[in-house]
Parts: structure tokens; C-alpha cells; sequence
């Protein structure tokens, strides 16, 4: 049909920003504070900043005060590392848990909402796996804004960014990454409102996407998290790490898969069975209902299994349920007010007097795009990409390893969007200002988007999604063995074919969402054959990833996995090392941070 | 199974491609507690591909789902056709965008243009007070921030300036004087009398008619009028000179 598809215009910021969220906006207002007039243009999926998927974010953000009398940084750092399953990187470790609690004072001091003490000062409540003394009784290190931490982040540095002038292109996608000599100058974006593509050529890029989890049947991630950085990443040659770490958040709503945060537990909300059983006891005895994500999901899923589940009527989907009715009611109208209404709104439930079914939820990737502990991108772990930086969920760097602890998801938001932020300062020192938009730019993503205007056929486009999303949940979910994976590679090749012959109902470029799930769709299948080979390839169990058929961890699988696919299904795996620059500093307890045992 | 219900929406359509308007009629079946984003997906799914219409979070956090439905501004991401069905005793419902910018395809508005109201008004703080001594986080007591904290839940999903009888014209409308009212509450916040400026603007406070529709429609249930009243009744100062 020959649509012609060009470049409309050319734009050259000083910096360019992909995903204007929570990680991207903080990075923007540190480059902003430490170089005025910066000129920077940040590139959002969704339709104002403020829209972004951090604002959903609940529970909190764990930071530990120094003036706290019992808490210290080291507990907060043995955590994690023991969360992740042995495989963070220590060095990000220290980096993040060391200016947490800067990183909220900056907040604080930008105008965000904290709750408080009586005294004034940020409040601060219990989350799961964040323990003091090495692991022995709960701590009170996540600073919260009632049940929404999430927004007042994404208010904050949404509006820092406004007083500094950055400009925020809605509605728009980065659609290819271009380079110059190795360096990355910038993307081609294409505005969907309008239907044109403009190239973006900066000095520095920065890539905060966020997260992927939408080809999952029950899910978390907006509407919008379709994996499309990632797959940008992967088409440029580049890797991406650890994607088989998917995390599942325990306490879903049943049926959209709503996030019921875990804040809900640590202001003493407990999970019960179908016979009313705490079950949480029997599997840690210790940390109970406040045991780290990955493990209270698997017991969930255990409980259903064995048949200690209910069928939720409507949604038919089994479950279990959450027990908030002996919260004291101050708790339910000031605390958890907005994450208690969910069930009231979408499920009829009401958590004063009534028990709230739960399942888990795709939530979050522990892995993402690599980087150094400057947020630079890898192309391998000795070689960076100039002029191209990631934060947020979207990288890796790796705090979170294998699994994340609640509420340190938006720690490391905050913390390394302002490390990426200072890079890229220094970066702009001396960073040459790019030339002529590349020749070749534009023919990835022309030929991509001619591809879905040319489709032709008659499969549908749900039908493809539905399958993909069950078939994740089923086979790549929170329980994972040989068979069912490679049969899961099998239906992914499947489901690709099948992609390429669908059509479009209508060839306008202008706000044409159809054409937008096309490409989409394309992504989801790329980034899902990611996830399934990297889960087949390692073959133990560590954190989130669990192997049915290696329920153990092995030291034959201490590293990263890095993995590369320029071509559908063809996936070459490297190896990361794992970061152990604690242990091996040999200071006070550098025994606790070796490859420990994992009980809580 | 649980109940099904048979529903018919007219849905506003727009084609910028042609400039052309018309509503055009869906019918449909649903289960109860489908939402309305659910039934735009099952449209896209099983009838028209084409229909456009905006949504994120899905589950009220962002306010990217707003639109009028027999009228009234909600989330539609909130709506469940079982409530919808009570709420205005009919299967018929008639669906379209807000207005408070233009559409640029069905349902789907400008909604960056609607932000440039919230940008006006500084949504972060002007100039801070001086820090505490101790030289870590301000101070703010609950009982201080208890009188302002319901309005810092404004997610700027636009349905309360739908609502709103004022004129839409050259009106900052209730979301935007919120934020500002927000920061004259916040006790680190130094600049009140730029702050003042705004809210007693040609496009402020004056415009309001205290219809109290803000009140009403807010999906999350914030008493929205009565921070304008009290801005109304110069609680939070005078203007020098006015």
C-alpha cells in the first residue's frame, strides 16, 4: 500500500529522556539543579507525567533514618542482599542503601506529603523481609505517604521538572535508538496523537521505561507496559539482564490483578486459607505473613494447589483470602484508605467486616536493561554504550537480583535517578553534540511499521494477546519446569506467526491505538521468548525464579544472565558476575554477605 | 454464572482523518462487575477495532479514564455495568469524552493541553521555608497536615472542571485552584502571596459559582468545594493592596 512514513522534524535537546516516570523525572530534576538551563525533552507513553505507573505505586520507600535509635544501613543492606537471593550487586547495594535516606529528605524538602509522627518527623511502618539485627525481628524503615508513596514521588519530581522547564512530549513512543561511532545520539519518536515521527537527536540519552509484566494473564502494570524499551535494547544488539526474574506480588485483587499493597500485612492485615488457617506460620515461622514476595506467593500458590483455595464466583479464579477485619478502624479510614477501597470498588468486598480474596500478581522485573553503578548502559560486563544511561525498573543494575523487597523499588527510583542524573552532568562536560540525523535512522522502525500497515490476514489481535497472557501465567509463572517451558518457546513461535498475519482495520497514523497494539504485540512476544529461555536456561531455584525440577539454588549459577536476540527466538546467552565488593572488603560481618542461606 | 446484562452504548466518535462527528451504537453483554474500560476493550476485541479511548492504571490511581457518562464525569475504570445499571436505572448509556480540552480521536481529549491550567498555578513549592535546625526533614505535625492531606489525593483526572457550571473559558477550574490551595496550606510553603495572586486571579476563585458539582462527581471523594470555600473566605490571606 506504500504508505510513505518519514521523519517530520528533527529536535536536538541537550538530553533526552525515555519514560517520563518516577525514575526518569528524578534524574531530570538532579541534572536540572546541577546545571541550569539544561535543555531536556522527555519522551511519556501516557498522557501527562503525572499519569505514569509510579503514582500507583503504595506501601513505601525503606530508608533508614540515622537518627533512628535501633535501625542501621548495614541491616537494610543485609536484607536486601539476603532478598535477592544472593545475586544483587553489593556495590549498588551499598550505593542505595547508603543515600536512601538523603534521597528522602530531598523528596521531603521538594514538597512531598510524607505521613507523620506525632512529633512531625516522616512516619514510618514495617515491610516485608526488612528485619533488624541481621534478620531477627521486623523494622521500621519504610517511609510512606498514607497508601499512596507512589504519587506523592511522582507529584514531586513531576513538578520540580515543570519549575525547571523540561519538555514533555505525551503520548509519544521511542520507536528506534540511534548511533553514531558507537555512541547513542538520541531516538526517532513517533507522537501518536499526531501520527508523525520525529527524530530526537541529544547528547545524552536516558532510558526509564519502567516495567514489562502486561503479557501476564493477572497483572499489576498498567496498560501501557508493554516491554517497548527492552525491545528497543535488544533490536540495537544490545543485552538485557536477569529477565527471568518476574516477581508476583502475593496480594492481587482477584481479577484485574489490582496491587493490594503489602503495607496491608505490615499494619497487621494476615492471609488465611479456606479452612481460616494463618498458613503463613507453617512455612516461616519467623517472618510469617511478612515474608519476603517471592516466598508468600509460592506459599499461596501451595495452599491453591493442595486444595486450600476458594473459587471467586464472578471472576471464577481461585484465591486467597487477606483478613483486615481486626484492624482497628483508624488504621482503615487513615492508612489504608485508598488501597482498602479497591476491594469495596472492584471485587464488593468490604475489609472492615469482610475477607478479601487475593492471588498473586505479576508486578515488578528484577531485571531490565544492564548498567554499571552509574546507570551506564552495558553492552557487555566490560563495555559501556556512550551516551546512553537507564533507571528505574526498566534497568538493572542490580539492587534487586533474583527478588525486591518491597518499598525498594521506589528507594532505587530515587536513588539512581539522581546517580544517572549527576553522570549525565559530567557526561555533558565534554560530549560532542551530534551530527546530522544518521543515514540509516528510521529504517528499522519504518520497516517495522510498514510491516503492521501491510499486514495482511484474519487472525485477531485479542485472541493472539489472551493466549500469550494464560500461556505466561501458566507456564512462565511463579512455578516454572523444563516441559512446560519449552512448550511455552514452541507456542511463543506460534503466536509469532500468527502476529504476522493480522490486519489493521484502519491505515491512519493519527491516534490509531490499534496500530499501536500491532506494535506492541511485537514486543510482548519478543520480551516474553526472553523470559521463557532465560527461565529454561537457568536450571536452579533462586528468588522469584523457581525451578519445580531444581528447587535448590546452585553455585554453578552465581551470575547474571545476560541475554541477546536480534532475531525472534534466537537467544545467546553471556554471564554476568554477581558484585561481592562487601564480602570481599572483609570489614565487620562481611560474613553475612556471602552466599548465604535464604530462611526466613 | 452470575447475572449478565444487555447494554447498549452510544458511544461520541470523532475521525480527525475526515473531521467527521457521529455517535454510533454498541451492543453488547456483559457480566456485572465488568468496568466500562473493560467494555472498550471488548468493543476493540469483538466489534471495532477502531474505537479510540484513554486509560493507564486501570484502577483509579492515575485519572486517565475520565468521561461522561449519561452525563455525569466519572473513572471509568471505577464504573462496574452492575453499579452503572442502579446508578442511572437504565442499559442504555450514553458515553463521551470530557471537555475540558479537544478530542483528538472518539474518546480520547488533549489532555496535556487541560494540564497547561495545572502548570499556571506551580504545582511544587515556590520558595521553601528555612530548614530545621537538625537540618533533616521540616516538621509538620498530623493535626497541621490532617486539615490539608485530603486534597493532596487530587490526581488531576479533570472530572470535577467537567463538572463544574462555570465557564470553561479562562478558568483555572477546581482541580487547579486545589493545588494551589494545597501549597497555601503547606507550612513549608514561603510564597503565599504569589500563591494569593493566583487564586484571586480573573481566572481564580471569583469564577466559582459554588454549584459544589466538584464535590459530586470527585472519584476520590474529596470535599473539593470546601477548599474553595475557605479560599473564598480569605482563610488563607489577603492579597497586599486588594
Amino acid at each position: 500500500m506504500g504508505k510513505q512514513l518519514r521523519i517530520d522534524s528533527v529536535l536536538r535537546p541537550e538530553v533526552l529522556i525515555i519514560g517520563a516516570g518516577g525514575a526518569g523525572l528524578r534524574c531530570a530534576a538532579e541534572i536540572c539543579e546541577r546545571r541550569p538551563g539544561t535543555r531536556i525533552i522527555a519522551v511519556t507513553k501516557v498522557y501527562s507525567p503525572q499519569k505514569s505507573h509510579t503514582s500507583t505505586a503504595q506501601g513505601g520507600m525503606a530508608a533508614v533514618d540515622p537518627k533512628d535509635p535501633v535501625d542501621r544501613v548495614i541491616y537494610h543492606m543485609f536484607d536486601t542482599w539476603k532478598g535477592s537471593d544472593c545475586s544483587a550487586d553489593q556495590n549498588i547495594i551499598k550505593k542505595v542503601c547508603e543515600t536512601g535516606w538523603e534521597q528522602v529528605v530531598w523528596l521531603e524538602r521538594h514538597g512531598m506529603h510524607f505521613s507523620r509522627t506525632e512529633a512531625g518527623r516522616i512516619a514510618k511502618r514495617p515491610f516485608g523481609g526488612h528485619m533488624l539485627n541481621f534478620g531477627e525481628v521486623k523494622a521500621f524503615r519504610a517511609c510512606y505517604e498514607a497508601d499512596r508513596t507512589g504519587k506523592g514521588i511522582m507529584d514531586t519530581v513531576w513538578a520540580e521538572s515543570l519549575r525547571h522547564g523540561v519538555v514533555f512530549l505525551g503520548q509519544s513512543v521511542a520507536t528506534e535508538l540511534l548511533f553514531s561511532h558507537g555512541r547513542c545520539v538520541g531516538a526517532i519518536v513517533f507522537v501518536v496523537p499526531s501520527g508523525k515521527f520525529v527524530a530526537i537527536l541529544a547528547q545524552a540519552t536516558v532510558m526509564a521505561t519502567g516495567g514489562k509484566t502486561r503479557m501476564y494473564q493477572v497483572s499489576t502494570n498498567c496498560r501501557q507496559n508493554t516491554g517497548d524499551g527492552l525491545a528497543l535494547i535488544l533490536q540495537a544488539g544490545l543485552p538485557v539482564m536477569d529477565l527471568e526474574a518476574v516477581q508476583f506480588h502475593p496480594t492481587g485483587i482477584v481479577g484485574p490483578g489490582i496491587l493490594a499493597s503489602e503495607a496491608l500485612r505490615g499494619e497487621g492485615g494476615v492471609l488465611l486459607n479456606k479452612d481460616g488457617e494463618r498458613f503463613m506460620e507453617r512455612y516461616a515461622p519467623t517472618a510469617k505473613d511478612l515474608a519476603p514476595r517471592d516466598l508468600v506467593s509460592r506459599c499461596i500458590m501451595t495452599e491453591i494447589r493442595e486444595g486450600r483455595g476458594c473459587i471467586h464466583p464472578d471472576h471464577n479464579m481461585p484465591h486467597v483470602w487477606l483478613d483486615l477485619r481486626h484492624l482497628p478502624k483508624y488504621v482503615h479510614r487513615t492508612k489504608i484508605q485508598e488501597v482498602t477501597s479497591f476491594f469495596r470498588k472492584f471485587v464488593g468486598v468490604d475489609p472492615e467486616t469482610e475477607l478479601c480474596p487475593v492471588v498473586p500478581t505479576a508486578h515488578y522485573q528484577m531485571g531490565g536493561a544492564p548498567t554499571n553503578e552509574f546507570g551506564e548502559v552495558q553492552k557487555s560486563p566490560e563495555e559501556i554504550v556512550p551516551g546512553l544511561f537507564a533507571c528505574g525498573e526498566f534497568a538493572a543494575a542490580s539492587l534487586h537480583g533474583h527478588n525486591r523487597l518491597g518499598t525498594n523499588s521506589l528507594l532505587e527510583l530515587i536513588t539512581m535517578g539522581k546517580v544517572v542524573g549527576e553522570r549525565v552532568v559530567s557526561y555533558l562536560a565534554d560530549a560532542e553534540v551530534p551530527g546530522d540525523v544518521p543515514e540509516e535512522a528510521g529504517q528499522h522502525v519504518f520497516s517495522q511499521f510498514s510491516n503492521c500497515l501491510e499486514r495482511k490476514g484474519h487472525q485477531r489481535y485479542a485472541r493472539i494477546r489472551d493466549r500469550l497472557r494464560v500461556l505466561m501465567m501458566e507456564k512462565v509463572g511463579v512455578f516454572r519446569s523444563e516441559k512446560p517451558l519449552t512448550e511455552a518457546i514452541d507456542e511463543l513461535r506460534e503466536l509469532k506467526r500468527m502476529a504476522s498475519r493480522m490486519e489493521l482495520s484502519s491505515k491512519s497514523l493519527v491516534m490509531n491505538q490499534e496500530l499501536l497494539q500491532f506494535w506492541e504485540l511485537d514486543h510482548l512476544l519478543d520480551i516474553s521468548m526472553v523470559i521463557a529461555q532465560s527461565a529454561l536456561a537457568r536450571k536452579e531455584s533462586r528468588g522469584a525464579h523457581y525451578r519445580e525440577d531444581y528447587p535448590e539454588r546452585k553455585p554453578e549459577f552465581d551470575f547474571h544472565t545476560l541475554a541477546y536476540m536480534t532475531e525472534f527466538g534466537k537467544v545467546d546467552f553471556a554471564k554476568r558476575p554477581i558484585d561481592m565488593s562487601i564480602y570481599k572488603a572483609r570489614g565487620k560481618n562481611y560474613k553475612k554477605f556471602g552466599m548465604i542461606e535464604r530462611k526466613y | 454464572m452470575s447475572q449478565e446484562y444487555e447494554l447498549t452504548l452510544k458511544i461520541s466518535r470523532y475521525d480527525p482523518d475526515t473531521d467527521r462527528s457521529w455517535v454510533q451504537d454498541y451492543h453488547l453483554k456483559a457480566g456485572r462487575i465488568l468496568r466500562f474500560v473493560d467494555l472498550f476493550r471488548k468493543i476493540n476485541d469483538e466489534q471495532d477495532p477502531t474505537l479510540a479511548w484513554s486509560s493507564s492504571c486501570e484502577h483509579g490511581q492515575c485519572g486517565t479514564c475520565g468521561m461522561k457518562i449519561n452525563g455525569k464525569p466519572v473513572l471509568t475504570c471505577e464504573l462496574l455495568v452492575e453499579n452503572a445499571v442502579q446508578m442511572f436505572k437504565t442499559q442504555t448509556f450514553k458515553v463521551e469524552p470530557l471537555t475540558v480540552a479537544p478530542v483528538i480521536r472518539d474518546l480520547v481529549i488533549d489532555l496535556e493541553k487541560a494540564y497547561e491550567r495545572i502548570h499556571i498555578v506551580k504545582p511544587y513549592i515556590i520558595e521553601f521555608a528555612p530548614p530545621h535546625p537538625e537540618g533533616d526533614e521540616y516538621r509538620i505535625p498530623p493535626r497541621v497536615l490532617e486539615a490539608y492531606v485530603e486534597a493532596t489525593r487530587c490526581i488531576n483526572c479533570f472530572c470535577c472542571a467537567t463538572a463544574c457550571i462555570s465557564t470553561q473559558k479562562n478558568y483555572l477550574g477546581p482541580n487547579a485552584m486545589l493545588a494551589d490551595i494545597v501549597r497555601l496550606m503547606d507550612p513549608r510553603e514561603v510564597a503565599n502571596e504569589e500563591r494569593l495572586k493566583i487564586l484571586y486571579s480573573g481566572q481564580g476563585i471569583q469564577r466559582c459559582r459554588t454549584s459544589q458539582a466538584c464535590t459530586f462527581v470527585c472519584p476520590k471523594q474529596i470535599d473539593v468545594a470546601h477548599f474553595i470555600a475557605l479560599g473564598k473566605e480569605g482563610k488563607f490571606g489577603k492579597v497586599n493592596g486588594v
